[in-house]
């Protein structure tokens, strides 16, 4: 029997993998676990035959059975370095059919390096990666066909079913073929001129006979099939980059020498010297590390990790506003956002209520802030607005979650159990729908559960239409209908103190008296005595409020610094950037634009509809 | 050969007879089953697909004996869900038509079978045209994911694309229309980057830009002249506001709109100063059979956003003269607002000209979003008017339209869930006798637990819609629209 794998060299691929696993282990978990939320996938027939109805559609269907176990990190780092050490396995079979040439096995590692540093870009899919496998393969069979009729028809066979299960990806196969029979055979010209039109006829011919099966797609994507990157509309030339190397690399075993054992440990060593430092410098121009924060930030939000949120932000502060935002919500969550909200980065409202955009991303984290304070229409809008606005047209197991949350709490049971009996045909959110199912319709069970009982207290009891512009507006109504709803009043609060609007926080601060504090949060001690400041040569004189002697001495500190420095902001940011105060006086919080607010996710937007 | 392949076969149907277990009820129930879908009562046509169904319970077995009144028998018994084999079902309705089937279904349970009372399904004698045409989308706010126009053959569970948006990426179709279900006229917007109104009559397909200088916007809500020269659309600027309260989602609004009529032949659009008044908002053009009115809904323009909820719709008629192509100079009002405190949406009248079936919700006129929209019906007879509490219930009913030969009806409710559209389908006899309505049947009962689409704008279709879509594809990718004109007076 033939068993190429046990005439490569396996340590390169396995040392790859090793690499990967230990770089998305410990430094890039939550590129993974960010993409488990953005797919549906069920365990159901009818779930594969929607998926696998269209070119490349088996690849996104592997994909997807993958990601959905993403959520585990180490299975998530397991499965890329597993796929990528692979790809560098198959690389190597593959050239080894060509040529063994011991010196250049590590070559085979490049495609899959390449691709590894196109996977820090969270966009690009996992199904190009298994497109590219299922494309390689067939190739050591072929190989080792000895009969010409034979390895016709394998490859008039092979190419279509490539062509369906992993897309434009299969012309990798069919160029490696091409290259085999005029590089390896000793057919006659004839038949390698016919492998060669055979190949570029399907290659052609192929997409253009998809379109008449599945005529709702363009060319161009029947030409590409599997979604490589999350935009389809997008040109995809860095895979193209990459399945031309993997074409290329093994036919260069024909032509290179090999070298004897003295120099092959030069080339060996100049290989890795090339490869380390190449994939070193690739990987550090498409890691991301702003979006892993925000996406880090983002996960524990949903897994309510609030601890977990603070002492990241301890160790760095956050500065993206939807990082902010998800601190923020921590904060409120464990009730400390009025004492300690200014010890962290505060950039305005948007780090505090990110504003709707089109985008997958923006409504997630914006509808868990909206989520908690009992905004539960908007939570529901936000979650069912990302999963539309996912370009790939994949639903999200995030979304419908939450979905079926929201409508739990708002009594809209029918449709809560449509969202459940989906979830139940997943893996890993089976038992949750299982148990969540038990509360359907019991309302005793509903109100009884810490969450939505709760969210169902907040929720307002009066219609009002969502603006925008007015949030401290909608804020203060869900206040007014439930005067402990502390949460609503410390971000009524934080809004005042955000846009550093001192009269409405003055206004708006009676509001609280019912939610009992022991002592007045220290940013509102901060900004009471900073407002009696303003009518009262000694702002610590006769203060109606229980202002702390800390506070009452820090006030004068910092007045003293103020009104005699003439460049006061370096010494007070010494003394007292985590005040309200120093925000009041030396932060900006200009509402910003779209990109300003989003640098992070600004190219994630999506079309409007006109109306349904 | 042939005498072993028969005895081959009259084994294999042996063993799959086998496969059905003997019912011997252990309990007879005097309820009849809860069935999904709701198939008790029902007056079907004698062509449509079979109403394959399960029941609300757990079982390990279901039993279904189908029993014509006239003659014919079906027996099916399966582990989840009566699939029933379509030549069976449709040799059996046929055989019954203008009777009924009286259907038993038993359960196998823990302790054994559970017989319940049989309920009857009514076979009309009225055919139903070929099938039906639909929007598939998300019931969604502002954004949309994949969706698409699709038509359903009613005689089986065949279902064709005729267009989505995977083709013209980022875009949006909406709003097919056709001359009373005839589907060489073809009406279909496109909006976002590719944008466009697709007219198709008699196999000749444009894209046309229908937004004019004189216009509010493109041209939204369209209907067809029976003469198949006119399309009578709304234009309108609209806006959505978000409700926070529970039970209410969307609120869609105009903030202006006025109606048009367009001339295919002249490629004009005119209107008239009392369908085009500032102070008033127009909107649902629909003209009636002979051609000779239109109808329209009608509300005073209120401050927005502030009176959302004040803003109520009359049911309108006005003069239409299909040959001068032009209007009259009164407009009637058939159903006052101010009368009833509710609002009409969609008029759609039978195309016998005898009724007009219209929606009433508290307010507004986007009245998939109101749960108390329910489906209204005015004789055009006797003037009188009804509420159609035979096929209302406690959630949204919203479009509709009528069968060609306007025996039936098929209208858009949310009953199912409260959220996602579902097309029912009801009978109306000569006199005036509404159906039970039926749930559009599917292969797979579970097919609309796992659709995560509604079913918007339900139309019928006398036979299949054919438009060639790479022509469609071509003209819009390369942006080639014909521009509407307006008439200038």
């Amino acid at each position: 029997m033939y068993k190429p794998w046990t005439k490569i060299n396996g340590w390169p691929s396995i040392l790859l993998g090793l690499l990967i696993f230990v770089f998305y282990y410990f430094y890039y978990p939550y590129h993974l676990h960010y993409q488990e939320q953005f797919q549906l996938f069920l365990n159901s027939s009818e779930y594969l035959s929607e998926q696998a109805g269209k070119p490349g559609g088996l690849s996104e269907y592997i994909a997807g059975y993958f990601i959905q176990f993403f959520s585990y990190r180490w299975y998530g780092a397991l499965t890329m370095g597993v796929l990528l050490g692979l790809m560098s396995s198959l690389i190597a079979i593959t050239a080894l059919g060509f040529g063994r040439k011991k010196a250049f096995e590590l070559l085979a590692c490049i495609p899959p390096v390449l691709y590894w540093s196109l996977f820090c870009d969270e966009n690009y899919m996992l199904a190009g990666l298994i497109a590219l496998l299922l494309s390689l393969l067939p190739l050591p069979l072929y190989q080792k066909i000895k009969s010409y009729p034979l390895r016709i028809s394998y490859l008039l066979v092979m190419l279509p079913a490539l062509y369906w299960f992993a897309g434009g990806m299969f012309m990798v196969f069919g160029t490696i073929v091409i290259a085999w029979e005029f590089l390896k055979t000793e057919d006659t010209t004839l038949k390698k001129w016919s492998v060669l039109f055979i190949s570029c006829l399907l290659f052609i011919g192929l997409p253009f006979l998809a379109k008449l099966v599945v005529v709702q797609y363009p060319i161009e994507r029947l030409v590409s099939g599997v979604t490589f990157y999350r935009y389809p509309q997008y040109p995809v030339w860095p895979v193209v980059v990459i399945a031309l190397s993997t074409v290329i690399i093994p036919v260069l075993f024909f032509f290179i020498p090999d070298y004897e054992k003295k120099q092959r440990v030069f080339a060996v060593i100049f290989q890795l010297a090339i490869i380390i430092s190449g994939s070193g410098y690739l990987i550090s121009m498409m890691v991301n590390k702003e979006k892993e924060e925000v996406m880090t930030y983002d996960y524990h939000v949903r897994m309510r990790n609030w601890d977990k949120i603070i002492e990241m932000a301890d160790k760095k502060a956050p500065s993206s506003s939807l990082s902010v935002s998800c601190l923020n919500l921590a904060l409120c969550k464990k009730g400390i956002m009025g004492d300690r909200m200014f010890h962290y980065y505060q950039n305005g409202l948007a780090g505090l209520f990110p504003s709707f955009a089109r985008d997958y991303t923006i409504p997630f984290i914006a509808g868990e802030i909206y989520y908690h304070l009992g905004f539960v229409n908007t939570a529901q809008r936000y979650a069912f607005e990302a999963m539309e606005a996912l370009p790939d047209y994949q639903k999200s197991v995030r979304a419908i979650k939450r979905l079926a949350e929201t409508n739990i709490i708002n009594g809209e049971y029918n449709v809560a159990r449509k969202y459940l009996k989906l979830l139940q045909k997943t893996t890993l959110y089976k038992h949750w729908a299982d148990k969540t199912m038990l509360y359907l319709s019991d309302e005793a069970k509903i109100e009884a559960d810490p969450e939505w009982g709760t969210l169902r207290k907040y929720r307002t009891k009066v219609d009002f239409l969502f603006s925008e512009p007015e949030k401290d507006m909608m804020l203060g109504i869900l206040l007014q209908q439930n005067p402990t709803h502390r949460m609503a009043f410390e971000y009524l609060m934080a809004y005042c103190l955000l846009t550093k609007d001192l009269k409405h926080f003055h206004s708006y601060y009676p509001l609280g008296k019912e939610i009992n504090y022991k002592s007045i949060p220290l940013h509102y001690q901060e900004a009471l005595i900073y407002i009696w400041g303003l009518n009262h040569e000694d702002p610590t004189k006769n203060i109606p409020y229980p202002i702390n002697d800390k506070i009452k001495n820090d006030v004068r500190t910092y007045g003293n610094i103020y009104t005699s420095q003439q460049n006061p902001e370096p010494m007070l940011r010494k003394q007292f950037s985590g005040t309200f105060w120093y925000y009041l006086h030396f932060r900006k919080h200009n509402k910003a634009t779209y990109e300003e607010l989003y640098d992070v996710y600004a190219d994630n937007t999506s079309p409007v509809s006109p109306g349904v | 050969m042939k005498n072993y392949m028969m005895y081959m076969l009259t084994i294999l149907l042996l063993s799959a007879q086998a496969c059905n277990e003997a019912v011997v009820p252990t309990e007879t129930k005097q309820d009849i089953p809860i069935v999904f879908p709701d198939y008790a009562g029902v007056t079907i046509p004698a062509s449509i697909a079979p109403l394959n169904f399960s029941v609300q319970d757990e079982f390990s077995r279901i039993d279904a004996v189908f029993e014509g009144s006239e003659t014919g028998i079906i027996h099916i018994q399966n582990k989840e869900a009566i699939e029933i084999p379509e030549k069976e079902w449709k040799g059996l309705l046929e055989k019954n038509t203008g009777g009924s089937l009286k259907v038993t279904v038993s359960l196998k349970k823990e302790k054994g079978w559970i017989q319940y009372a049989p309920f009857s399904i009514y076979i009309s004698p009225y055919p139903i045209d070929y099938g039906l045409v639909y929007r598939l989308i998300a019931p969604g706010y502002e954004v949309y994911s994949k969706m698409g126009i699709y038509q359903r053959t009613l005689s089986d569970f065949t279902q064709t694309t005729l267009i989505e948006n995977t083709i013209l990426p980022a875009s949006c179709v909406n709003c097919h229309s056709f001359n009373q279900n005839n589907p060489k006229y073809m009406n279909l917007h496109i909006r976002g980057e590719f944008g466009a109104t697709m007219l198709s009559v008699n196999g000749n397909t444009e894209l046309y830009t229908t937004k004019t200088e004189e216009t509010l916007s493109n041209c939204v809500y369209p209907y067809w002249h029976p003469s198949g020269k006119y399309i009578a659309y709304s234009v309108n600027k609209t806006q959505q506001g978000f409700h926070e309260i529970k039970n209410k989602r969307i609120e869609v609004v105009d903030l202006a709109s006025d109606l048009v009529v367009y001339d295919i032949e002249k490629n004009q659009l005119f209107s008239s100063p009392l369908l085009k008044n500032d102070s008033v908002f127009e909107t649902f053009p629909a003209f009636s059979p002979d051609g000779k009115s239109l109808y329209f809904c009608s509300a005073d323009y209120k401050t927005l956003p502030l009176e959302y909820d004040q803003i109520k719709y009359s049911l309108c008629r006005i003069d239409f003269n299909p040959e001068a192509g032009g209007f009259g100079q009164v407009v009637d009002t058939l159903v006052s607002a101010s009368t009833t405190n509710k609002s009409v949406s969609f008029p759609r009248p039978s195309f016998d000209g005898r009724y007009l079936m219209y929606t009433l919700s508290d307010y507004g006129n986007f009245s998939i979003w109101h749960k108390e929209a329910d489906l209204w019906l005015v004789d055009l007879q006797t003037g009188t008017t009804r509420e159609l509490t035979e096929v209302n219930s406690n959630d949204v009913e919203s479009y509709h339209n009528w069968s060609s030969n306007s025996r039936w009806f098929v209208f858009s409710s949310r009953r199912l869930d409260g959220l996602y559209t579902r097309p029912f389908i009801a009978s109306i006899d000569e006199q005036g006798n509404v159906s039970k309505p039926f749930l559009l049947p599917q292969k797979k009962v579970s097919h609309y637990d796992n659709l995560l689409q509604s079913f918007n704008i339900p139309e019928f279709v006398t036979s299949p819609v054919s438009f060639d879509i790479r022509t469609v594809e071509k003209k819009a990718l390369k942006k080639e629209r014909t521009p509407f004109e307006f008439r200038k007076n």
